[in-house]
């Protein structure tokens, strides 16, 4: 029984690996995608939609690690989002919070995804807000960082309704590929 | 006979949730050394029993390889003597670099890192690859290379048994070629699954048929297929032959 | 690192730092060494105030001989300042509107990002990404990351290929279509890509437990950092600091 947990666990760990690089993979890609439009990256958000649909289908852990990394890899890479102004570890943060957050309530409570993702999308503005403010006083910028933050909500709506459309639409169609990652929801791993 | 079969396999059933039996009560045996193919047309079977073989798959019955008898404690004595190659050299190839990817077995075996680029260069000479293309990745290989790449990848535990999947996807007939001298030149015994009939003539001695999971002929290849009715009947094509 | 070239007529889909092995001083020293002055560059970059304005070129400086060191084309630097042109200019500008206090921030705001931005463009565009991400492996608590890391990048290489054949499908069966028909078939067809690349992602992670994948990536080897560069790093650093730190004393 040990010897089957252990190759559960080992098989369990190898597939979110390679899907959560995946998803990473989208990460990095649509943006380019979007600005080679001409859709800009803070409207449409793109770099948001694969990351929160990783949080609804991998561990907290990963889903926070791949958050976390992302935006990083994106501006080590390509230069955007910039490391300075901080936008690219604001990104993290917040990315970071939202998948965790999304995985926390989908997976292992098993929490409904009509409930969980205006949730996560929520909590996102409380930490975009929170981390800017931190941020801010770093550049000397004393006045301003709520009303940028502000702004930035409000412009970015076009990307929340992407992403109150897409996820669900991609967690379905990678839950119905992988019926396992729907009958795993509630499990601790 | 006398000797003792490298790989023994004994009423092994397997269906995926859901569906009907994916197998039912397939059993064969395979000595050192031996070339057999597995045939079939398309959803008989044949990867389902490759993966029952390896354990990703847990099938009912006995699978025994080199006198280890598969269970949930004897996974890993058993894939490293029964290695398999997927359809896909891309799903097998998933370290930044190719001598990474060969090197990863014997490092997760605990060899050092010397020990395993020596394995990993061994491996690559096995196969034919060269050696300057192992700094690069993956994805930069040819269909060709990728598919001996990911052969050079398991061979590395030098197993007993190589299964490979669809070998032959994706190659033309020079890189079939290739391929066939490639696996004439291993010294372990080899199970071939495949559609590629012409292929399987060339290199194995004999075959296996499967036809909706059940096992339905073990015989000499070249009996089997100068028999066209029994080929369309299961389900295959003649080699040359673009209809049954 | 050509992951992002594509089959797109051999045109470069994406412009990545890094993505030709440069050979320059610079490459050549160890990532770590790089690192080691990248800290301190941020480190001084962020702490120099405002006024005076002598040590800000003095860190512009600095970083040009380091760019320089790094034989990084003109061509990739530009691409690189023009992108931040724009959440750099639009700040400063509006700064400039404002009192004396808001005119000092913005100034400050503009030039510790651009030194920042471009401290850490030194260090892109002329380490070898896949090393530095094997090199994190190394630090504890960073190993599950800097696999994650890698596996992003693949996933990267295989999703561009993918991408450029969908598209050039799409091309070929429908060059004519209406805007909203090609934009049903694209929601359709990355759907479809989403549910294929999870497939895929179940049989690597197969292919991974077939080769002894026990949860946990094999270690990378450890590289020994050498002394000289070592050496270079910190004196890089220690020279950013000091002049930050004559800035603030002056």
């Amino acid at each position: 029984m040990v010897a089957e947990q252990r190759e559960r666990d080992a098989l369990s760990r190898a597939r979110e690996l390679s899907l959560a690089g995946m998803l990473g993979a989208l990460g990095l890609l649509l943006p380019i995608g979007f600005h080679a439009l001409g859709w800009g990256g803070k409207i449409f958000l793109p770099m948001h939609l694969p990351m929160v649909v990783a949080g609804f289908l991998v561990g907290p852990a990963t889903a926070a690690s791949l958050g976390f990394l992302v935006p990083l890899l994106s501006s080590a890479l390509t230069g955007m989002p910039p490391l300075a102004p901080p936008i690219a570890p604001l990104m993290s943060l917040e990315l970071m919070a939202k998948g965790a957050l999304a995985s926390l309530l989908y997976r292992r409570l098993a929490l409904p995804m009509w409930f969980v993702l205006p949730v996560v999308l929520i909590v996102d503005w409380a930490v975009l807000g929170a981390a800017a403010y931190a941020a801010a006083g770093f550049f000397g910028i004393t006045t301003g960082a709520l009303k940028y933050v502000w702004a930035a909500i409000a412009l970015s709506w076009p990307g929340t309704v992407l992403q109150l459309v897409g996820v669900p639409l991609g967690v379905a169609a990678i839950e119905r590929r992988l019926p396992r990652l729907a009958l795993a929801r509630g499990e601790r791993r | 006979m006398g000797v003792a079969p490298v790989l023994l396999v004994e009423k092994l059933s397997f269906a995926y949730a859901g569906d009907g039996a994916a197998l039912e009560g397939v059993g064969f045996s395979m000595a050192p050394g031996e070339r057999v193919a597995l045939l079939g047309a398309n959803g008989a079977g044949k990867s389902t029993l490759l993966w029952c073989l390896v354990g990703i798959l847990a099938g009912r019955g006995k699978i025994e390889v080199a006198g280890t008898v598969l269970a949930a404690n004897t996974k890993a004595e058993v894939r490293k003597n029964l290695a398999l190659a997927f359809s896909e050299p891309d799903d097998q190839l998933f370290m930044p670099t190719l001598a990474k990817d060969l090197a990863f077995g014997p490092r997760a075996e605990g060899d050092s890192p010397e020990e395993a680029l020596r394995k990993a260069r061994a491996a690559a000479a096995q196969v034919g690859l060269a050696e300057e293309l192992l700094p690069r990745a993956p994805h930069e290989l040819s269909s060709g290379e990728k598919r001996r790449a990911a052969l050079a990848a398991i061979l590395t535990s030098q197993p007993k048994v190589l299964a490979l999947d669809e070998p032959t996807n994706s190659l033309d007939a020079p890189g079939r070629a290739v391929l066939a001298e490639t696996l004439e030149h291993l010294s372990c015994a080899q199970l071939i699954a495949t559609h590629d009939v012409g292929f399987a003539r060339t290199i194995c001695s004999r075959a296996l048929v499967l036809v909706r999971g059940q096992l339905v002929a073990d015989e000499d290849i070249e009996g089997l297929l100068a028999d066209r009715e029994r080929l369309v009947a299961y389900g295959l094509a003649a080699p040359g032959v673009t209809r049954p | 690192m050509q992951w992002c070239r594509g089959e797109a007529d051999g045109r470069m889909l994406i412009p990545i730092a890094g993505a030709e092995k440069g050979d320059s001083p610079l490459h050549r020293l160890d990532d770590r060494a790089k690192l080691v002055a990248l800290t301190g560059f941020v480190v001084a970059a962020m702490l120099t105030p405002t006024r005076p304005v002598w040590p800000w070129l003095a860190l512009f400086g600095l970083l040009l001989v380091a760019l320089a060191a790094g034989r990084v084309k003109p061509g990739l630097m530009a691409k690189r300042f023009l992108g931040l042109s724009l959440v750099v200019g639009v700040p400063f500008a509006v700064s400039r509107l404002g009192g004396e206090a808001t005119r000092l921030a913005g100034e400050s705001f503009a030039v510790k990002s651009l030194l920042v931005a471009g401290g850490f463009f030194a260090l892109t565009a002329t380490a070898h990404m896949p090393d530095l991400l094997e090199g994190t492996s190394r630090v504890p608590g960073l190993s599950g990351m800097s696999a994650l890391a890698a596996f992003i990048l693949r996933g990267a290489n295989m999703l561009t290929g993918e991408v450029v054949r969908t598209n050039r499908a799409w091309a070929l069966r429908a060059p004519r279509a209406r805007l909203g028909v090609r934009l049903r078939g694209l929601v359709a067809a990355s759907i479809s890509l989403l549910g294929r690349a999870a497939a895929r992602s179940d049989r690597v992670g197969a292919a991974m437990v077939l080769r002894g994948f026990d949860g946990r990536m094999p270690p990378a080897p450890a590289r020994a950092l050498s002394a000289g560069d070592l050496a270079v790093g910190l004196l890089f650093a220690a020279i950013s600091l000091a002049i930050g730190g004559l800035g603030r004393w002056a």
